[in-house]
């Protein structure tokens, strides 16, 4: 199961492409030195949990859960939509993340000087789409007069339409109102919308929040998908990392859409439209297909009150399918290269089931085994006796977890190393632990840790908001984020060498690596 | 009688009927009730008798302790020789174990009960910070007790710690983005300065153990040191504690001086780093910053954020939502407790549209120190800090946070109440005359990482020079060649030696090609593989190594036209370092030397070879053989030993190479047999299996 957002890896980083990166404002409220936050929260068990919680789902299926924690005036909102760049359909690959980025463009109401009018423009730029799209579609009979003309007055109508927009009103509003630590989130399984305001803004939280999927309005939507168009650039086309495990990712998966990245193909993101961003929002963002969280200091009958008055608009519709496609069993080793001036980097995955696996939580105890901490089994031989590693790190669930997916590997040498000693040493440590039990007490030291890095995240309003939806979203009920814990104690070291033989076979792997371009010195 | 109202108020409308309230018009009509007060903790200070400063906050929601020591040190102190020394020395105070206990054995016995102990130093500051249960807070406050009084510095960390900083080094200009925020960084600073240098191998390869410990030694000291503690304790036991652990550790030196002051004169322009393998360009737009103290902050806080601090900017509203330039655009009026930070925009763009984001960019900045920013956009300003303004105390670690950090740096207590009242006065002529005062349109630093070829209009559009920056990272000076008329003449004479030694000009020069067989063993530290080698070559450079390994045959091959290497896998191209390697190896090949490269030597018997790009130092025994050679591959210090040495066709040749690398043994050939002038010929040593 991936654990959100939450990474202490230098090296491996969650599959999430977020709306803004930047989000520290007014710096001298955020001083530079600050003391190690709680770590571990022993006594934050499920029965504790329990008192505090409030759960109630509003009758077009929208679920709620509160949480109270009166520490401090202040509370953290998490919208969960079950519904990822997983769904994204075929050509449209991207348009999950689209749509995010949409969902800040304001209401109606929020963004708008003119709304009737805009919608008239706005309809008017798709009416000129469309004529650009037929014309294109007569191929080698396209007329390009007609198309520059055409194209011509797409601009203009675009800008007709702008003229009518109050530029970033909805994320001012926000803002302004105390609002921070305002993003969103586009991975495989899930798109995350989430910020903290102080707790008398809690009916704004509301207001704003149901505005903007009651009735999401397109607006500026062909320069915003300039920008997510940028996104690629930047995480992926400028990054020798972001080019190698988009590749890897698409060379070790086949057929299912796990193939792609979030960040979508360039070229499918370049013609993106507004009706397919409305009909993935039909399709996905329906209210029992999304969960909230509210966390902090809140009464859960105002909360439930508020929900009523805001959230009940939402009309209810059927859940969306879940995808069909099925990855065949790999049959026999894959290899792809990425050429990069850059320093070697190798990733390497192996196909392994859902989250929904018994084999799960050994997975997750045999990442941890290989990568987590200096006592762990590939930091001990790469990093710190052999030093021909910088990193070697594992990931048990990658790119996401509610269909089968790869447990990963990534390799990053030493200078004056290479990605050939780094395999061998990796290869080394695999075959120990498939020919070897762990022992127990590294076992006992491993489970003291994934329950560590869990609870290590329920120490903040936000972290608790995000793993709440997640795991209720998941899994169907909050508290498996606390009974998956119980798994992890039962699981024994015959387990771990069992699902390494498993699962860590030469020819369920595909190797990922960054080579050198020719005649470069 | 209030609260009763409002309780009957909540139940009366939890039953309400779903979705029957009205939704409002608009957000202006929804009423926010006052927030609730803050409850700023009380934070206990003490002095300890040896001097530390102590900083106690109670909280008893979690059973955890977590703390930290804030040391006033910093890599501003780095000698410049040996730029690294306090960044090697805050890890490895850590890493490198203690006087009773190695930094594994820490590892193992803090992971096994989820515990930590860290510890840095940074630009201006270090830190060793611990966190823990309540009840192993003994155990973990005795190793974060030793990790502050005793550590050992152990050689085999510090040797980790500096291959690290090296691959880090090796690896810096893979990322566009860093590679302008360093540069920009640098050029502001001034890249002589200790605000402006950079780590670089031959820095690293300066600092010895002793340095480490003696940068220690003058900066770990109780009157040096601040420590905050906060978790779930009782403030008069945790004081008995940690004086009692404390106690014996007194010693005293003399105050530490003042960072070095920020001096350097930026020259202003445009600066281009070329970087081909990205499709976007990353670019920082600034001048010089100031300090948090500085009266104008407030205002300068705030004109930075109306011009990119958020969604709601004009950098983000123009540059990126409006042109669709841009993902990432913002602007930061950079601020520093005791030295000044930076003013920076920052973007990214593709790479057709550089020249017209930065020029956007540029606009904006103008814009904002010739029209006055508009009331709206100064309220909102306002009100996002005032808003948010809870946020600074919604964890009474914040609070602590602060108080430790104000200490630290000599501010007022109360900074930050004063730092909001005088946002609250900032008016909208402050904003106009603090950008105009401060920001300088035609002294602004522009840096630009990108691939130039595909930009649509050149950098100097932008009408400002355009200097092109050296980005390639510098290999350390192996024994620099001395070039003066005796260190020269000497080289001659030593070189004359060994080649004499090694059975003459004329025997080198007759052989034609070389065929070693021989067993080849890496160092179990470094993996103890084990391999069979024959390696061939053929004058004037082709190379064919054929190994077998316990997994399967590697064949390696390195001529004029290229190289490969082959393995069970199938055939790869040759990386950089075994590139590298290859030219070594040619520098190196006994029967090259008669007139290959520049001797000189400025010690006893030590003969420096160097074509100007490679260096290889030899050093000679009474018969004039060498003993040893010593060279760099990729930032390591390599040295080769030679032993055994037997005649072949008159020429003398080591079957016995131990080598070491960065000091530490890895490997030992042993040479079997040697065949020369057999007929190798290139083109077979070529061929592909």
């Amino acid at each position: 199961m991936p654990t959100g957002y939450e990474t202490n890896s230098l090296f491996l980083r969650p599959t999430v492409w977020h709306n803004k990166r930047r989000t520290v404002r007014l710096k001298s409220s955020t001083l530079p030195i600050l003391l190690a936050l709680p770590a571990l929260a022993a006594a934050q068990n499920l029965e504790d949990f329990k008192k505090r919680v409030t759960e109630f789902t509003l009758a077009n299926g929208l679920h709620f859960i509160i949480l109270e924690r009166h520490n401090a005036p202040v509370v953290s909102f998490h919208t969960y939509v079950n519904a990822g760049s997983v769904d994204d359909p075929k050509g449209k690959t991207g348009i999950a993340h689209m749509f995010e980025h949409m969902a800040f463009k304001g209401t109606e109401t929020e963004g708008s000087t003119n709304w009737h009018a805009e919608k008239a423009a706005l309809a008017q730029v798709e009416t000129v789409y469309d004529a650009i799209e037929a014309e294109k579609n007569k191929g080698p009979k396209t007329d390009p007069e007609k198309l520059k003309a055409l194209e011509a007055k797409l601009g203009e109508a675009i800008e007709k339409a702008d003229s009518f927009v109050v530029p970033n009103l909805y994320d001012r509003i926000i803002e302004s109102n105390g609002g921070v630590g305002m993003n969103a989130g586009t991975g495989e399984d899930s798109t995350d919308y989430f910020y903290n305001f102080p707790s008398n803004r809690v009916e704004l939280w509301f207001y704003l929040e149901s505005g903007r999927f009651l009735r999401p309005v397109y607006r500026e939507f062909y320069k915003e998908r300039d920008v997510v168009r940028e996104e690629r650039r930047m995480r992926v086309e400028s990054d020798p990392q972001g080019k190698l495990i988009e590749a890897l990712q698409a060379v070790a998966i086949t057929a299912h859409p796990y193939r792609n990245g979030p960040g979508g193909w360039a070229s499918d993101i370049e013609n993106l439209r507004v009706a397919d961003a409305e009909k993935f929002y039909k399709t996905y963002y329906v209210p029992a297909n999304m969960t909230i969280a509210i966390v902090g200091d809140v009464n859960p009958a105002e909360m439930k009150r508020l929900a009523g008055k805001y959230f009940a608009a939402l009309p209810k519709r059927p859940l969306p399918p879940p995808v069909v496609t099925v990855e065949p069993a790999q049959e026999g080793a894959r290899r792809v290269e990425v050429i990069s001036p850059a320093q070697p980097m190798e990733f390497i995955a192996y196909h392994r089931p859902d989250q929904y696996d018994p084999d799960d939580p050994v997975l997750d105890v045999l990442s941890s085994a290989l990568s987590s901490g200096r006592t762990s089994l590939l930091y001990k031989d790469l990093v710190r006796d052999k030093k021909i590693a910088l990193a070697a790190e594992a990931d048990a669930t990658f790119p996401g977890g509610k269909y089968p997916g790869l447990f990963l590997f990534i390799l990053v040498p030493n200078a004056g190393h290479t990605l050939e000693e780094c395999q061998t040493a990796l290869d080394a440590v695999i075959q120990k632990v498939q020919d070897s039990k762990l022992d127990e007490a590294a076992l006992a030291r491993i489970k003291t840790k994934i329950r560590t890095g869990l609870i290590k995240q329920l120490d903040s309003n936000s972290g608790l908001a995000q793993l709440l939806t997640q795991y209720s979203a998941a899994y169907g009920d909050w508290k498996k984020l606390f009974t998956s814990l119980d798994e992890i104690d039962r699981v024994t070291p015959e387990d771990v060498q069992r699902v390494a033989k498993k699962y860590l076979r030469p020819e369920n792997r595909t190797i990922g690596l960054t080579v050198q371009p020719k005649g470069d010195k | 009688m209030r609260l009763l109202i409002t309780l009957l108020l909540a139940a009366i409308t939890g039953f309400a009927q779903e979705g029957t309230a009205v939704r409002p018009a608009t957000w202006k009509a929804i009423k926010f009730p006052p927030l609730k007060q803050i409850q700023i903790p009380k934070v206990e200070e003490t002095t300890l008798p040896n001097g530390m400063k102590i900083y106690l906050l109670e909280n008893h929601e979690l059973p955890l302790v977590s703390g930290l020591a804030l040391v006033r040190t910093g890599n501003l102190f780095d000698p410049k020789d040996k730029v690294g020394l306090a960044s090697v020395t805050g890890n490895a105070m850590r890493a490198g174990g203690t006087t009773s206990k190695s930094g594994d054995e820490i590892d193992e016995q803090l992971e096994n009960i989820a515990a930590s102990v860290e510890s840095r130093i940074g630009e201006g500051y270090g830190t060793i910070s611990f966190s823990t249960l309540k009840n192993r807070q003994d155990e973990v406050l005795a190793v974060f007790h030793d990790v502050i009084t005793q550590p050992a510095f152990r050689q085999d960390k510090l040797d980790l710690i500096k291959t690290q900083l090296k691959s880090g080094i090796a690896r810096r200009n893979d990322d566009a983005k860093g590679i302008a925020q360093r540069e920009f960084s640098d050029l502001l600073f001034g890249r002589d300065t200790p605000y402006g240098r950079e780590v670089e191998y031959e820095t690293l390869n300066n600092i010895s153990r002793s340095d480490v410990v003696a940068f220690y030694e003058r900066y770990y000291f109780p009157a040096n040191i601040i420590l905050a503690i906060q978790g779930d304790f009782d403030s008069t036991a945790m004081k008995s504690s940690l004086e009692k652990l404390f106690a014996s550790w007194t010693g005293q030196k003399p105050p530490v001086p003042p960072f070095p002051k920020v001096a350097n004169t930026p020259k202003p322009g445009v600066y281009f780093a070329s970087k081909t393998d990205v499709t976007q360009t990353n670019f920082m737009i600034g001048s010089m910053g100031g300090l948090l103290n500085d009266k104008d902050y407030p205002a300068l806080e705030v004109m930075a954020d109306i011009l990119g601090g958020g969604f709601r900017s004009r950098l983000f509203q123009k540059v990126r939502t409006q042109l669709g330039y841009a993902y990432d655009i913002s602007a930061d009026w950079g601020a520093g407790f005791d030295s000044p930070g930076l003013f920076e925009i920052a973007g990214s763009t593709k790479s057709k549209t550089t020249t017209e984001a930065i020029q956007a960019a540029e606009k904006e900045v103008r814009k904002i120190r010739t029209e006055m920013v508009s009331a709206e956009e100064l309220e909102t300003a306002r009100q996002t800090v005032a808003n948010s303004f809870v946020f600074n105390f919604d964890t009474p670690a914040k609070t602590l946070n602060r108080l430790v950090t104000y200490r630290f740096y000599g501010y007022p207590d109360n900074f930050i109440f004063d730092y909001q009242r005088a946002i609250e006065k900032v008016t909208q002529a402050d904003i106009l005359r603090v950008a105009k005062q401060y920001v300088d349109p035609d002294k602004l630093v522009i840096v630009a990482v990108g691939n130039a070829k595909e930009f649509g209009a050149p950098l100097s559009a932008l009408g400002r020079p355009v200097t092109d920056l050296d980005i390639s990272i510098p290999e350390p000076k192996a024994a620099a060649p001395a070039n003066d008329a005796a260190s020269l003449a000497k080289g001659e004479v030593l070189l004359a030696r060994m080649l004499r030694a090694l059975g003459g000009k004329d025997k080198l020069s007759a052989v034609q090609d070389a065929e070693w067989k021989q067993e080849m063993q890496v160092a179990p530290s470094a993996g103890g593989l084990k391999a069979s080698q024959v390696v061939m070559w053929a004058r004037p450079a082709s190379y064919r190594q054929e190994n077998v390994l316990p997994f399967g045959k590697i064949i390696s091959y390195a001529g004029p036209d290229g190289g490969w290497l082959s393995t069970p896998q199938g055939v790869l191209p040759l990386q950089e370092m075994q590139k590298q390697q290859i030219d070594l190896e040619i520098f190196r090949n006994w029967f090259l030397l008669p007139g290959a490269a520049k001797p000189s030597s400025t010690k006893d018997q030590a003969l420096t070879l160097s074509d100007g790009k490679l260096t290889v130092t030899y050093l000679l025994g009474k018969d004039g053989l060498p003993l040893q050679a010593n060279y760099q591959l990729s930032g390591m210090e390599i040295e080769e030993k030679f032993s055994d040495w037997r005649e072949t066709n008159g020429v003398q040749l080591p079957y016995k190479v131990s080598l070491t690398q960065n000091g530490k043994p890895y490997l030992e050939q042993t040479v079997q047999s040697v065949k020369l002038n057999g007929g190798l010929k290139a083109e077979e040593l070529a061929k592909r299996p």
